[in-house]
């Protein structure tokens, strides 16, 4: 039988371990290819440019100060989940972190509600982005607006959320592996486009741009005269009142954290699947692909924003969106702008190339980012429902895999049907818009839980820490763990409050200000709450005891 | 009614193996079953320089006097290595010859088995709890002499044996792997190993299939996808089925009461195969958690509940 010797002759080094050929002895991953998951999660175009386009509420906010700020305090989420993964890399993350550490029911009910029931909102979300990245400015590009109204109109919006779902459906049944070597076709022809996109900007003038943009509007939407400026009066009309680069004030700074969070704090999104990887339990493979899958994206942001004030004018593209959503909301006296769809820098970018075939195959090659990212929507849902069946708390058959295929049907039907439904509210019901803002919000919370479970984890599973390799990881002889999750916790409890109770309703979530969504989050805590508590009892009439499932057995 | 606790793949783990043990009181099972690759797949030497001992565990080099030796041991084995104290010229000479490393490592695991098996019988003489252990495609075939000789623990391969009025057929081998393992063999072979035991079963309805390797696509059997260099694909997200089409089609072909099987640590999960109930437990030996299941069997029902945990 063969056998290895690790730090051994081959190296020079004195021999450290002795390995015999053993099942599962793998070699560790390759870090890049983690990272790129990672990359996706917090994907610049998608999400980033979706959720910039809301900075303009916080117009004395400066930018690029927030990102950075925000890339700083997501590290510590960062560290705090490479270290959990590292302690216990288990399918499941949230759930299986919490529910070890927490409690069955309180593991159950927290992750749940955000890995389970939240996602259901991300599916119109996605579908948003689809609509306003790729099929209406593509459809008014090759010249056909019908096609591009159809996508704003409410059977329009319903029927992009179908597609999202499709494609969703699709990935999953294909499985990890062939999405995986989309993903990285996807990943290389996409930051071919973005760096097209960066050249475009980088060499074009503030007056190109705006020759540029006058010259589309009128092509494309029919506006007539100088609509760079027509567009900033319209915002003005909305009540916005511009928008400084160089203003430096602390304060807004830290209420655009919360904007920045719709995309900057998913780098841990791929946490839920570590457990199925050997070698998780080295942190510096869950690390740096989290790591750089943040910091990556953050430095990439940074270029993008100092591009656009650079290009497009910062006033000129806050103005643009708050014309854009204060017309899309139908605030008070808002006046439609002369381009009435979604200020897409992507298509702006293409703008100052004059040919419309350019502009369009620059919109398709940048919807890779899309394509490369939206298929994982479900994938870490299904994860933390196969490890909630497994544990019996729901039933088995939402575990079930078809034996052919090897689909996990059982999940796929808990998540797509909740998902059908409510994006047929989204398109039909524009009143509940708030429940769909709290998206980021309810997944922040169950972050907080795992954070809070991070925190405790070395006085409530001494065992575990102890045998793990972050036991030895101490700052003033306290666990760094547990500091590293304190500053997360502040973080995101910081942002939390924001969102719940802005005095002014900044974010469209302020409990005060949106009933709707309050009332939404309640029931889905109830319904959490009430699914635990039936399977409890049921349960216990069949001789299971929920509660012994993370039950210690004593080792002596 | 026997009450079944099953765990596998300990690998050496022996906080898992004393959990294990303490299992049948802790969930009140009269028969424990453990299924397969219970030994270490590591030894980490522990060299004797200057009445100080130096060793090297998760990436730390570290050094000890030689009174707190007993102490890192422990920490080793809980790992599920195995710690063996040398000197630096032992450490060179086994470093430099693969045979005497190989003797080596034989005799380590064996003592380690054996002192398992007097473990079980010091903790459970008495008790009236049946212990069945098989030895998994990981563990070296010597294993099963010393597992035969134990007090109280009964060898499982390749033996039908009568549980309170079910009958269990055990196998640790397994199809072929990428790290040729020691109970490997072709599909064919596994099919005939499987079905010699099965054919002998004389109720299927009353039937445990204690088989290490999962079946096929069921699941049970998934595992990061490798290249040929064992070097993991995708960041590791790629899954692919790697169990036994023997074991699925004598699942399918006998329809036993419930089929319960180890080797992919990270496919822990609860599937219906047919009729069959298919358990594999998972493992998470390295951290001294051990995974497990409890089923509740019931000579009407059958199977009357079950439940992973993780102990």
């Amino acid at each position: 039988m063969a056998q290895a010797t690790m730090g051994g002759s081959a190296t020079g080094a004195r021999p450290t371990l002795f390995l015999r050929n053993a099942t599962g002895l793998v070699k560790a991953w390759s870090t890049f290819d983690a990272f790129v998951y990672s990359f996706w999660s917090v994907n610049l175009i998608t999400l980033g440019l979706y959720g910039m386009s809301f900075l303009y509420s916080v117009p004395d906010g400066q930018a690029l100060v927030s990102i950075l700020l925000f890339g700083v305090l997501t590290t510590f989420l960062v560290v705090t989940y490479a270290m959990l993964v590292s302690v216990m890399p288990r399918t499941g993350g949230d759930y299986a972190w919490q529910s070890r550490i927490l409690g069955g029911a309180a593991g159950f009910v927290l992750s749940i509600t955000g890995w389970w029931f939240t996602l259901f909102l991300w599916a119109p979300i996605y579908a948003n982005i689809l609509v306003v990245q790729f099929f209406s400015p593509l459809a008014y590009t090759l010249g056909s607006s019908s096609v591009a109204n159809f996508f704003t109109s409410q059977n329009g919006i319903f029927v992009a959320c179908l597609i999202v779902l499709a494609f969703v459906s699709v990935v999953v049944t294909l499985g990890m592996e062939t999405y995986a070597r989309i993903q990285k076709v996807c990943f290389w022809i996409g930051l071919g486009g973005l760096a097209v996109m960066i050249l475009i900007l980088a060499f074009a003038s503030q007056s190109d741009f705006q020759n540029a943009f006058n010259r589309e509007a009128a092509s494309l939407f029919g506006a007539s005269g100088n609509a760079y400026q027509a567009t900033i009066d319209a915002a003005k009309t909305g009540g916005y009142g511009g928008s400084d680069f160089s203003t430096i004030s602390f304060g807004p700074i830290l209420l655009i954290l919360p904007f920045l969070a719709f995309y900057l704090l998913w780098p841990n999104w791929g946490a839920t699947l570590y457990g199925e990887v050997r070698g998780a339990k080295d942190i510096r493979k869950p690390f740096w692909s989290m790591f750089w899958g943040l910091w990556v994206t953050v430095a990439l942001v940074a270029v993008v924003v100092l591009l656009m004030v650079k290009t497009f004018g910062w006033n000129f593209y806050q103005a643009a969106n708050a014309a854009y959503w204060n017309n899309f909301y139908a605030v008070s006296g808002a006046k439609a702008p002369p381009v009435g769809i979604w200020p897409y820098p992507v298509m702006f970018a293409g703008w100052l190339v004059d040919n419309h075939l350019f502009q369009a195959v620059l919109i398709i090659v940048m919807a890779l980012w899309f394509f490369g990212w939206a298929g994982t929507l479900f994938l870490s849902s299904t994860r933390v429902i196969f490890a909630a069946a497994f544990d019996r708390v729901l039933p088995s058959w939402a575990a079930n895999i078809s034996a052919k295929r090897r689909v996990p049907y059982g999940s796929l039907v808990l998540m797509i049907v909740p998902s059908i439904v409510v994006s047929a509210i989204y398109a039909y019901k524009p009143s509940f818009t708030s429940v769909f803002l709290d998206a980021t919000a309810v997944l922040a919370l169950t972050f907080l839980a795992t954070t809070v479970a991070a925190i405790v984890l070395p006085w409530v599973r001494k065992d575990l820490y102890n045998a793990s390799p972050i036991a030895s990881y101490k700052i003033a002889g306290i666990p760094a763990i547990s500091i590293v999750g304190g500053v997360t916790a502040i973080f995101l409890i910081f942002m939390l409050y924001e969102w719940f109770f802005n005095a002014s309703n900044l974010y469209g979530t302020s409990f005060q200000s949106t009933v709707s969504s309050v009332v939404y989050f309640a029931i889905t805590y109830v319904v959490a709450i009430a699914i635990y508590v039936i399977a409890f009892v049921v349960r216990r009439n069949q001789g299971i005891d929920l509660n012994r499932i993370h039950h210690e057995i004593p080792v002596e | 009614m026997p009450r079944i606790f099953f765990a596998t793949d300990l690998h050496g783990s022996e906080v898992c193996w004393k959990k294990f043990l303490n299992a049948a009181r802790f969930y009140g099972a009269d028969v424990l079953i453990c299924g397969g690759d219970m030994t270490g797949k590591a030894i980490v030497p522990l060299v004797s320089e200057n009445g100080h001992y130096s060793y090297v565990l998760g990436g730390e080099a570290l050094t000890v006097a030689a009174d707190q030796v007993g102490e890192v041991e422990g920490h080793i084995r809980r790992r599920g290595y195995y710690p063996l104290q040398m000197t630096a010229e032992r450490l060179h000479e086994l470093d430099a010859d693969p045979t005497k490393r190989a003797e080596c490592f034989q005799e380590v695991m064996l003592d380690g088995v054996d002192r398992w098996m007097k473990m079980a019988a010091d903790r459970l003489r008495g008790a009236g709890v049946r212990v069945f252990v098989s030895p998994g495609n990981d563990d070296e075939m010597e294993v099963d002499e010393v597992i035969r000789r134990a007090e109280l623990v009964e060898l499982g391969e390749g033996r039908v044996v009568e549980i309170d009025g079910f009958a269990m057929i055990s196998t640790g081998w397994s199809n072929p792997t990428p790290w040729k393992t020691h109970r490997e063999e072709s599909e064919a072979k596994l099919a005939e190993r499987i079905d010699s035991m099965a054919s002998q079963v004389p109720d299927q309805g009353k039937a445990i299939f204690n088989l290490h390797c999962p079946p096929y696509q069921s699941g049970l059997d998934e595992a990061p996808a490798i290249d040929a260099d064992l070097r993991l694909l995708h960041g590791g997200r790629a899954l692919r089925p790697v169990g036994s089409t023997a074991v699925r089609q004598a699942i399918e072909k006998h329809q036993p009461l419930i089929s319960l099987h180890g080797h992919i640590h990270e496919s822990k999960g609860a599937v219906k195969i047919g009729k069959t109930l298919a358990i594999n437990p998972g493992s998470a030996y390295e951290e001294g958690m051990l995974m497990g299941a409890i089923i509740q069997l019931d000579p009407k029902k059958g199977i009357k509940s079950y439940q992973l945990v993780n102990g």
